[in-house]
């Protein structure tokens, strides 16, 4: 494909962690702003894709009696989006979907969140669309209703965001994961390396533990800040330190003394600490951490459930229960699914 | 609430930076429609695509072409200026850079009005743009899979006059991803620009399928009949096309395992059920057909296009090293002006507008002229710049469209064009169902069918 030194991928999506920052409090910022004016913070996806303002929900008399609602900071929405990315993960894999389309799923749930707070969309919504257009856009198609069913969620709620998924990442649709880059240097490790035949063994295993580095790197906000290359790099680092199959510096020397380079080993290095660094901070959050989140969430969505919000939690638990029941066919792990939000 | 409803009387929003000319082209895909924009008076042609079936959302042929248009960028390929939403329906609108002409519509004016050749040096111009347009495509792994000469198009009297723009991406994919069976997407292809591997069965698309078509164009160039004109097997999915096959067979001798040995490996002859591998033909004659000296580059150019065998088939950018490409005349940027400083240029008739046709598809009462189906998208005179600035009632997150620096190309912006959030230029009104009202005379017919394949060819490392 259009190759990644020349992609929208490497023009438009990898920025600089400060840049990163700014965009999650703008879109932080501008909720909270919204939430302030309006008493709430959705915005509407009509049937026909387009989007609606809230009606103030702060009408003059109301105004006093109603508090307006706890915005969610910008560390809370960073830990949604990580829940949500995982939830990827587990959907694509419930569905046995190839690896390349969680990761360019979870690539497109990134850049839209750039954009948007999850006060705006929620993303539980977003989550099952970047999976659909994934889908369509890898060839791998799967119809919005089969996908919906699968997680009893309604699909057409996957197709109405469609179209602002599509716009928010400017129709740059072209992502590059790092899985292939991961076979890329396990095949030229096996090369530098001369492997004999009783060798390979290990490094099947260094490129197994390295998939499951790059996993975890995507939930990570590595993939908004380095190229596919340098994160399965620090996948195979990583790996590599368990399985101890190579001299990993050796073989770094060995990349740079082949072909110019406009970084310096020295820099490369650097950005793998960074991502180790990410890695080590990186929290998965539970369902139960979630809760607190979004019942704040839910508040900013729907001021009227913060009174009944007690009320409400029964019925929803009551009704999940009953969907889940009638659910045919779906893919046992995707049950799960139905406790989050 | 509705923030961009209503301003302008039932239209969408975008649609106010535009004059519509009317509708040039017409496909499985949905319709083209010239456009002149307020703002620079350039042309741009709209290519809108129908909605894909019910539940099914945004066109994926849509997506398809429009994520790899925005990849790309060669002088020799269309360009894509901007993306329009209706949401009404969810379709989209595809502006391109407006080309006058196309190799169809050439070829089908020297045949049936000027009843003379092609001058050479166009036809070496315009061959060694294609070829140039598809090393490109080919070196950024990405194949085509449906040349044809109403694909390939000329642009008009301007700067770019006699630029060559390779169209219509709806079916080009990246090598690395699934290839899957076109008649899954219900995609039509003609059969006549189809590579020999792919009649037999093969599973795989390599850039050579592309290769075997610029062959057969060059060919048509030059004697202005399709070279291999068979009659299509109409049916589902991938039927077997021996007419096609036939008509290969007898221009290029019969394929043996002997020169082509994964050719036993082929579905369709290795079960041989029509017969194939027993057939006779003549000695192979494709230089008396294209009346060329078999000892001509020209000769021997077409014949290495034209190898049975996709791998030792000549590659784009061997092609272009091609001694052909050599000699004079020379092949040059505007293949379009005559050769010789005394000749006299020819006049080639500007595209039939269908002025009756407005955007909805809809057709007025009043017949018109013909309209011929084309995709007459590419470049024109100046690189456009379509984006009208607009008010946006709310400051919205948006995403620019820009595309590379340094392209020396106007910037587009999806997003604010769109009305991302804040506009909703849904407003449009829809017709559906409105018969035409007048027989559309020239609409081109491509024969064809789906193609069989699947497979991940060629992997390619990166870092």
């Amino acid at each position: 494909m259009a190759d990644f030194q020349t992609s929208t991928h490497r023009a438009k999506w990898i920025s600089t962690p400060q840049e990163l920052l700014e965009k999650h409090q703008a879109a932080n910022q501008r909720a909270i702003k919204m939430l302030e004016q309006y008493g709430i913070t959705r915005l509407e996806v009509d049937v026909d894709g387009s989007l609606s303002y809230p009606e103030p929900v702060l009408d003059q008399k109301d105004n006093a009696e109603r508090s307006v609602p706890k915005p969610l900071n910008c560390d809370e929405e960073q830990l949604m989006q990580v829940f949500y990315e995982q939830k990827i993960q587990e959907v694509c894999a419930a569905f046995k979907f190839p690896h390349k389309i969680q990761a360019t799923a979870i690539i497109y749930f990134k850049r839209f969140y750039l954009q948007w707070s999850v006060m705006e969309h929620h993303p539980k919504h977003i989550m099952l669309t970047c999976i659909y257009a994934s889908c369509k856009v890898e060839e791998n198609h799967v119809s919005a209703e089969e996908l919906g069913k699968g997680i009893q969620q309604d699909h057409q709620m996957i197709l109405n965001n469609e179209m602002i998924v599509y716009q928010s990442l400017g129709f740059d649709l072209i992502v590059y994961a790092p899985y292939r880059s991961v076979e890329g240097f396990v095949e030229d490790m096996e090369e530098f390396c001369q492997v004999r035949n009783e060798e390979q063994e290990k490094f099947q295993d260094l490129r197994g533990t390295a998939k499951l580095e790059v996993d975890k790197i995507m939930l990570t906000d590595a993939p908004l800040l380095y190229a596919p290359g340098q994160l399965a790099l620090a996948a195979l680092r990583r790996s590599n330190e368990v399985h101890r199959v190579l001299d990993f510096e050796r073989y770094l020397e060995s990349i740079f003394s082949r072909q110019r380079s406009s970084h310096s080993i020295s820099q490369l290095i650097e950005s793998m600490k960074t991502i180790d660094f990410m890695l080590g901070k990186l929290k998965i959050p539970s369902t139960k951490d979630m809760r607190h989140i979004d019942r704040k969430l839910k508040s900013c969505w729907d001021p009227s459930s913060q009174d009944e919000s007690k009320k409400r939690e029964k019925k929803s638990k009551h009704k999940s229960k009953r969907t889940a029941s009638e659910m045919q066919g779906a893919p046992a792990e995707v049950r799960k699914f139905q406790g989050a939000s | 609430m509705g923030d961009g409803r209503g301003a302008g009387g039932g239209r969408p929003a975008w649609l106010q930076q535009y004059d519509l000319v009317g509708k040039i082209g017409e496909g499985t895909y949905g319709l083209v429609f010239l456009a002149r924009t307020k703002h620079r008076r350039c042309c741009i042609a709209i290519k809108k695509f129908k909605q894909s079936k019910e539940g099914d959302g945004v066109s994926p042929t849509a997506i398809r072409e429009i994520m790899l248009l925005r990849e790309i960028s060669h002088e020799n390929v269309v360009k894509l200026v901007n993306v329009h939403i209706n949401h009404a329906d969810m379709s989209l609108y595809l502006a391109f850079d407006y080309a006058e002409h196309d190799l169809y519509e050439i070829i089908r004016h020297h045949r049936e009005k000027l009843n003379h050749q092609i001058n050479q040096y166009t036809v070496k111009s315009l061959l060694w743009q294609l070829l140039n347009g598809l090393n490109y495509l080919h070196s950024n792994w990405i194949i085509h899979r449906d040349l044809k000469p109403s694909n390939i198009l000329v642009m008009g009297e301007g700067e770019e006059h006699g630029v060559v723009k390779i169209a219509d991406f709806g079916l080009a994919r990246i090598y690395q991803a699934p290839l899957k069976p076109l008649y899954e997407n219900g995609v039509v292809v003609t059969i006549w620009y189809r590579a020999p591997e792919l009649l037999l069965g093969a599973k795989h698309y390599t850039s050579a399928v592309d290769m075997w078509a610029v062959g057969c164009i060059f060919a048509e160039l030059l004697t202005l009949k399709p070279l291999f004109q068979g009659v299509e097997v109409k049916a589902t999915p991938n039927p077997f096309q021996l007419d096609q096959l036939d008509k290969i067979f007898k221009v290029l001798g019969h394929p043996t395992p002997e020169k082509w040995p994964t050719l036993v490996n082929l579905p369709y002859w290795q079960n041989d059920q029509q017969h194939i591998q027993g057939h006779k033909y003549d000695n192979p004659a494709l230089h008396s057909y294209v009346h060329l000296a078999q000892k001509s580059p020209a000769y021997d150019l077409l014949s290495k296009m034209l190898e049975y065998d996709p791998r030792k088939r000549i590659t784009a950018a061997q092609a272009l090293e091609h001694e052909y490409f050599r000699m004079d005349p020379l092949p040059g940027r505007n293949a379009l002006v005559p050769s010789q400083p005394g000749e006299k240029a020819v006049n080639y008739p500007a595209r039939p507008v269908d002025t009756t046709t407005d955007f909805e598809g809809t057709i007025s009462v009043q017949p018109s002229q013909p309209v011929s189906s084309g995709n007459a998208v590419a470049g024109s005179v100046a690189a456009a710049s379509v984006v009208a600035p607009r008010q946006v009632p709310r400051p919205m997150p948006m995403v620019g469209m820009q595309r590379m620096p340094g392209a020396g190309m106007a910037a587009f912006n999806i997003a604010s064009q769109a009305g991302m959030g804040g506009l909703n230029p849904g407003n449009i009104s829809m017709q559906r169902g409105a018969a035409p009202a007048h027989q559309q005379q020239l609409r081109r017919k491509d024969p064809g069918m789906g193609l069989q394949n699947t497979g991940y060819p060629q992997q390619r490392r990166r870092f």
